[in-house]
Formats: C-alpha cells, sequence, structure tokens
C-alpha cells in the first residue's frame, strides 16, 4: 500500500517537472508591471508557472510556445479582495478549501473579466458574537481543484459599529481576556528555569481574538462613516492589532488618522452617501475619496458596488468590471499607476498574497491578463487569461464575449 | 420490525413449497424478436422459461411439451427495465444532517399498496433502486416524488438501499434485496467529510464487526456491496474521489448530475460508473443543448439512466425519452443497455437480472415494437415468469 502511494506520488512529482522543461513566452505587448512601470514591446518567459524573465531583451528559447501580444496590455491578473466566486457544499462550511468548486460558473466569469485572484468568505457572526465566518484566497483556476486555494484564513472579518453596541462590546471585553491571557502566558515563559507557577490555561473560543492580538491576521472591519472608523481605530490604539476596513466611504474625512495607525482601506469609488446634515463637519462620499486617502498615505484596494460575477443584472456594477470602478477613481483625481496598484498589488498586499500574485516580476506566480487595450477603457475587453502559466481563457473561445468586435 | 422477521422465517419455511410448484410451470414464448441487450437480437426466437428463470433462448429450441406456450409472432421481448435509483412510493427523506447512519434500511420504509407501483410497472419496469434517505421518514408527500438536487436531503451516510420488484402485496415480495448497496450523500465541506471518512476509517479498524453501525460499512469497504454516492456537481466529485481515495477497494456508483461530463477524465480513470437522468439538458448558464449521457458513452464511461422525474409521469415518459437521447446521438446499444443490465450491474444483481440469458430472472416485457420507438406499446410484462401487468 505504502509502495503504491508511493509510485503514485512520484507520477505527480514527476509530471510538473517534465512540465518545468516547456516555457511559455508572451511577445510583443506593453507590459504593465505594477512595481517596475512600463515595459514597451517586452517579453515575459514563463517556466514552471513562474515568471522566469521579464524585459525588452529577453531571449525566447527554440522551443517555447509563443502567445504573441503585439499592440496589447499585458498585465498582472487582477486581484479581488472580495469576491463570491468557487464555493459549493453550502450549509455547513467552516473549512473553504473543503468546499472549493473549480467548476463553478463565476469561476470561468471570474476568468474572461481578467481576475484571477480573489478573498472569498462564507459565513455570518451569530448571536452575539462579532467574529465572522471563514476566509481564503483563491485563484480562479478553472477544472484544477489542485490550484486553487492560495492561502487560507487570510482575514478575520467582525461585526462592530457603533450601531451594534452588544457586538462591539462582547468583541472589546473578549480581546481583553485574550491579552490578559497573553500577558500571563508571557510572564510565564519569560520566568524560565523557575517555574514554580502553573502555565496559563487558554480561555476557550478566544482563537480569533489570539490570532489578532498577535498579529496573524487583520480584522476586517466594515465602517463607512467618521464615527464608525473612528471607533473602528480605538481598538488598534488599545490593542495593537492590524486591520482592514471596507466600505470607508467617509474614509477621506479621516484619512489622516487612519494612515497614521498604518489602517488599509477597501473602497468603492463610485458609491455615494448624502452628507449628514445633523452633523458639525464634513460627511457623506466624494469621487476624490480615493485621490485623498493616496495623498494621506494610506494603503487602499478597490471593489466594485457588488460582489458577485454575473451575465445578467446592471452591467458595470458587478465584479465583471472591476478595472472601471478603478476608473472611476482616477475621475475623482488618482493616478491611474495607483488606481492599477488598487486593484493588483496593493490588494494583494491587504489580503496577504503578495508574495506571489498582483505584479509582473520575476518569481512570482504566472497569473498574467492581455488586454486589447488600456485597462481603464471603456471598450477594453479580456483577450486572454493565463493562471500559474496555464492559458484558461480566451475570447475568441468564449461563447459570451466573442462575438463582440471593437469596429473602429 | 418483528413482523417482517417472521415473514423472512416464512418465506424461508414455505420456499420449499412454492418453488415446487413453480417447477410444474413451464412457459415458452414465441416472438418475432427478442432482443436480449447482451447477446444481440434473436429473430423469430423462443425463450423457455421455468421456476420463474430463463431456461433456454434462441431459435431452434425444443420446446418442452407441458409448456405453456406464449405465442406473439409480431412482437418484440425486451428485458425489464431497471431503475437504479428512485424514491418512488417512499415519503420525502428527512432532511438535516450530516450523520452516519449506514444502519438504516431503506426496506424499513417500503409501503407496498400503492398505485404509483402498479403503474411503473406499466412504464416496464421491473426492479427499482430505493436510495434510503435518514432515519425514517418525517414527512410524507406521496405527490412530489424525489427530485435529485432540488431539495436536499440529510447528508452523510443515510443507509443500506434495496432493490425491489413493483409489484407485491407486502414487503417480502416486494424485496430482491433488503440490502444492495450502502448509500452516501456527499456535499463538499469540512463537517460531511469528517463524518464520512471517520465512519469508514472506524468500519476499517473493526473488519470483523457485526454492530449493524458498522457492518454494512465493512461491506462497502471490501468492495462486497456497491456503494451509492449521491454528488451532484462536478466540482463536489473532485472532493469526493479526493475523500475516499484511500478507500480503493470499494465499488463506487455516482448518482450524479448533468455537469458530470466535466469529470470524465477522472471518472474513467477510477472506473466509475454514473447514474444520469435520462435528459437532454442546458449547458450550464447557455442555450447549448448537451446529451450529456452520449457524452459519458463516448468518454468510454458506463452509464445507467435513470427518469429525470422521480415519479409516476418521469416512469412513463422515460423511454421517450430515451428515444430522444438516441436520436441526439446517443448509441442505441447503450442506450438499450444502460436501462437494462449496466443499472444491474451498479447494483451487483446483474448475475440474476438486466438481460435475457440463460440462467436470470424471466423479467421481460412484451412489446408491439422496438422498445426505442416512440409509437411501441407495452403489451405484458413479466416478472420472474408471471405475468404481472397487461395493457388494457
Amino acid at each position: 500500500m505504502l509502495l503504491f502511494t508511493l509510485a503514485i506520488s512520484m507520477i505527480f512529482i514527476v509530471s510538473p517537472l517534465s512540465a518545468a522543461e516547456e516555457v511559455t513566452a508572451i511577445r510583443g505587448g506593453d507590459l504593465y508591471t505594477i512595481t517596475g512601470g512600463i515595459i514597451k514591446n517586452g517579453t515575459i518567459l514563463i517556466k514552471d508557472g513562474k515568471i522566469s524573465g521579464i524585459g525588452q531583451n529577453i531571449e525566447i528559447p527554440e522551443k517555447a510556445k509563443v502567445i504573441d501580444a503585439s499592440g496589447k496590455v499585458v498585465m498582472p491578473g487582477l486581484v479581488a479582495v472580495g469576491a463570491e466566486l468557487g464555493i459549493i457544499g453550502y450549509p455547513n462550511i467552516t473549512k473553504i478549501a473543503d468546499s472549493l468548486d473549480p467548476f463553478d460558473f463565476s469561476v470561468s466569469l471570474a476568468l474572461a473579466s481578467g481576475i484571477t485572484t480573489a478573498m472569498v468568505s462564507t459565513g455570518r457572526p451569530s448571536g452575539s458574537s462579532p467574529i465572522g465566518g471563514a476566509t481564503a484566497v483563491i485563484k480562479a483556476s478553472y477544472g484544477d481543484l489542485d490550484q486553487m486555494l492560495v492561502k487560507e484564513s487570510v482575514v478575520q472579518p467582525v461585526m462592530i459599529s457603533n450601531r451594534d453596541w452588544l457586538r462591539k462590546t462582547t468583541f472589546k471585553q473578549n480581546l481583553r481576556k485574550a491579552q490578559s491571557y497573553l500577558r500571563k502566558l508571557a510572564a510565564y515563559q519569560q520566568a524560565g528555569d523557575k517555574k514554580k507557577a502553573e502555565e496559563p490555561k487558554k480561555p476557550d473560543g478566544l482563537d480569533a481574538y489570539i490570532r489578532l492580538l498577535r498579529r496573524e491576521v487583520p480584522a476586517v472591519v466594515a465602517a463607512s462613516t467618521t464615527g464608525d472608523i473612528l471607533a473602528a481605530l480605538e481598538f488598534v490604539d488599545e490593542f495593537g492589532i492590524r486591520m482592514i476596513l471596507t466600505g470607508a466611504i467617509e474614509a477621506w474625512i479621516v484619512a489622516e488618522e487612519i494612515a497614521r495607525r498604518d489602517v488599509r482601506v477597501v473602497i468603492t469609488p463610485r458609491q455615494k452617501q448624502r452628507p449628514n446634515e445633523d452633523i458639525s463637519g464634513p460627511s457623506g462620499s466624494t469621487l476624490e475619496n480615493a485621490a485623498i486617502l493616496k495623498k494621506a498615505g494610506v494603503k487602499f484596494a478597490i471593489i466594485p458596488p457588488s460582489t458577485y460575477f454575473g451575465t445578467g443584472g446592471i452591467a458595470g456594477r458587478d465584479m465583471m468590471a472591476l478595472p472601471m470602478e478603478a476608473a472611476f477613481a482616477v475621475s475623482g483625481g488618482l493616478d491611474e499607476q495607483t488606481a492599477l496598484e488598487s486593484i493588483t498589488m496593493t490588494a494583494a498586499e491587504i489580503i496577504g498574497v503578495s508574495d506571489r500574485v498582483g505584479s509582473l516580476q520575476v518569481g512570482k506566480d504566472a497569473d498574467i491578463i492581455i488586454l486589447d487595450g488600456h485597462p481603464f477603457h471603456h471598450k477594453t475587453f479580456v483577450e486572454t487569461t493565463l493562471i500559474n502559466g496555464t492559458v484558461l481563457y480566451e475570447k475568441s473561445k468564449s461563447i459570451y464575449f466573442s462575438h463582440i468586435t471593437n469596429d473602429e | 420490525m418483528r413482523n417482517i422477521r417472521h415473514y423472512i422465517l416464512l418465506c424461508i419455511l414455505t420456499g420449499g413449497l412454492s418453488i415446487g410448484a413453480a417447477a410444474e410451470e413451464i412457459i415458452a414464448i414465441k416472438a418475432d424478436r427478442i432482443d436480449t441487450v447482451t447477446s444481440g437480437v434473436i429473430e423469430n426466437g423462443i425463450i423457455v422459461i421455468a421456476d420463474g428463470k430463463i431456461k433456454a433462448i434462441g431459435n431452434d429450441i425444443e420446446i418442452p411439451e407441458a409448456a405453456e406456450i406464449i405465442d406473439v409472432p409480431d412482437k418484440t421481448i425486451f428485458p425489464g427495465l431497471v431503475n437504479p435509483s428512485s424514491r418512488i412510493g417512499l415519503s420525502q427523506p428527512a432532511t438535516g444532517g450530516p450523520g452516519s447512519n449506514p444502519h438504516y434500511r431503506v426496506v424499513d420504509e417500503l409501503y407496498p399498496h400503492q398505485d404509483q407501483y402498479k403503474r411503473i410497472l406499466g412504464a416496464g419496469f421491473t426492479t427499482i433502486g430505493l436510495l434510503p434517505g435518514d432515519r425514517g421518514s418525517v414527512m410524507y408527500y406521496p405527490g412530489y416524488g424525489y427530485y435529485f438536487g432540488g431539495r436536499s436531503p440529510s447528508t452523510g451516510i443515510t443507509g443500506q438501499g434495496a432493490i425491489v420488484r413493483p409489484t407485491g402485496l407486502n414487503p417480502e415480495e416486494m424485496i430482491v434485496s433488503d440490502s444492495g448497496f450502502v448509500m452516501i450523500h456527499f456535499q463538499a465541506n469540512d463537517k460531511v467529510k469528517n463524518v464520512i471518512k471517520s465512519a469508514l476509517d472506524s468500519a476499517k479498524s473493526k473488519m470483523s464487526s457485526t454492530d449493524p453501525k458498522v457492518q454494512p460499512l465493512v461491506s462497502a469497504l471490501q468492495g462486497k456491496v456497491p456503494t451509492f454516492v449521491l454528488c451532484n456537481s462536478p466540482g463536489e466529485i473532485l472532493h469526493l474521489l479526493k475523500l475516499l481515495e484511500p478507500y480503493n477497494k470499494m465499488k463506487l456508483v455516482l448518482v450524479a448530475g448533468n455537469e458530470t461530463y466535466r469529470v470524465t477524465k477522472e471518472l474513467i480513470k477510477k472506473k466509475i460508473p454514473v447514474i444520469l437522468p435520462a435528459q437532454i439538458e442546458f449547458e450550464s448558464n447557455t442555450r447549448t443543448r448537451i446529451n450529456v449521457p452520449r457524452m459519458l458513452d463516448e468518454a468510454e464511461v458506463k452509464i445507467a439512466l435513470r427518469p429525470e422525474f422521480d415519479n409516476v409521469a418521469g416512469h412513463e415518459d422515460f423511454l421517450r425519452k430515451i428515444s430522444e437521447l438516441v436520436k441526439s446521438g446517443l448509441n442505441r446499444e447503450i442506450a438499450k443497455k444502460a436501462i437494462t443490465i449496466h443499472p444491474a450491474e451498479m447494483l451487483a444483481i446483474d448475475y440474476r437480472l438486466g438481460s435475457l440469458d440463460v440462467g436470470k430472472d424471466a423479467n421481460l416485457l412484451i412489446l408491439s415494437g422496438d422498445p426505442l420507438d416512440v409509437g411501441t406499446k407495452i403489451e405484458k410484462v413479466m416478472i420472474e415468469g408471471k405475468i404481472v401487468h397487461e395493457a388494457p
């Protein structure tokens, strides 16, 4: 049996190696590297699912499979910090890795939209608990279950707001309990050889809080108003936890406060909210939110109003128009480079996977999209999508988009 | 339960007698065509039946003098249809779970006095594989049937399936096998996976156990009985195959949905047969029609077909649906096998039914023409040598 297993695993080990000999080259495109500017008429070499070379004077090996991208834009696959795709097995999901669905329709639409990496989450807090469900970063590797999971439990969703005082109080109390446990534990460990006291017992049900206090994961807090944002920031001050604010419509008002605490933000630039006439000082939404955050030095990612993929609904409001959402930020004064980063590199950083995706750099996963125009142009389509060096989407073969041509 | 035991005892005691009596009954059917399914078509053939079994079949067969002759010179003989996965006549399965209840037997749910059984008999079905739900039924919805995927029955190991004939006045007359297969209702999440895995692992460590909660799983692990797995989406099939990888002797049968063609490679690699609804489908999220049974067959996956809707109308429409599948490219011979011998093989009952071969039960249909011709009428239905249905 053991031998048999070994033999099987050998087969699996050998096959990627033989594939490693194969080199894919993307030639002739303008490479939007994100981290290293735009390389005109450049070449990318892909080996073993990773980017092995990038530049203008790259020699393409003879046996390489060549993808011609002349006149096209080549950029890293887009990263969505929150999306609904790739999960089956409802309703008993607690571990997303056990419920990934590589055949989900949304996964194929993600490829068509140029989104190669996304954070998915499941479950909501129940009762008075502020702690949300499971999260994972996945790739839209259609049909391939083994390549789908990038990382599990990347963030900790937390539901606290000024209106939800019970959850907020529970959150604070539990953080304090966990903090006191961690202090006792540290004191016990510091005591070293002179251990006389008993090792402090880990309190039940506080694992999530301990992870937050140890800064292993950031807390994700939905906070749209200045009040909610400042209240959330208090937790950063008191407990030193890492934090991501989502739906931060009024973040522009307290941009400096957010920047000072190195808190990350997720925004939807087109989202509108009227000023609150009952409060003094500024309030409400502004198209300049992103630009102001950038000026203050806040790192932010951008997502559209709806986090699902669909061919129905109101066009342009869902995940299939992710670059358009970033373009809204550009119309509010944000520079294009930062806008691109907000749907690639910065987004990857926020969900903790920037070591693997988010830019065109040697050593990174070959998650690459080829576009027929500038990413922020409304007529631009994704022509080809690669994940780990494999072409998983071609517009010319898509039953949804192949018939749409640009008549100019 | 005690009643059932008594019945079984009674059957064993009287079994010898009844067989003795049946031995007198020899039937010979002379027909225009006999479609054996497994060994071709015999023109102007004869079937000799004794003791409810097929004694001889062919062209030049001597008909015993004592034989009662059914002379149907313009009719076609076809094996009785086998529906391998159904809950017809049973209540709606319980919802909830996940749980491991291999001791639960669907035969304890049987409710023989139902018009539904008479009517599906008239539709040509002589064998039904009944799927277990959970610990008995909680609600009674006889009219709705059980649509796979529509409602969600309980998950995990849901019990032992049974093989029955849709005829008879008490459970014993219906039952062909009361513990024909073990049923798993799979869902790709850690809770369901853990329930299945820990039940199988614990059975693996107690292979000689006679505990009713363990023994069925031991048989399943050894491949002595098939394991049916309800698993609708292709993604879930990938999870399932990974989960069951260590238990490589299990004889898996997938009760699957219309997107199964996306994982044909994996199914061929593990030689897993699939039960599919007999229906032309839309490719998901498109208006493209696809013939999934054809796609799977062409990829060399063994298929059995079941009525799309698990109610009387679904069964009555079944042969017409099969004709449609054949019309749009499903191999005709495979289509015939997929409603007779293939489901019998999946139920591991092919040694006694599923085709017209010597030694097998005389479960057959006397048809006015080819079984896949939509104008064909089912005139008589025979189960184990007895005419159990005659068309009015």
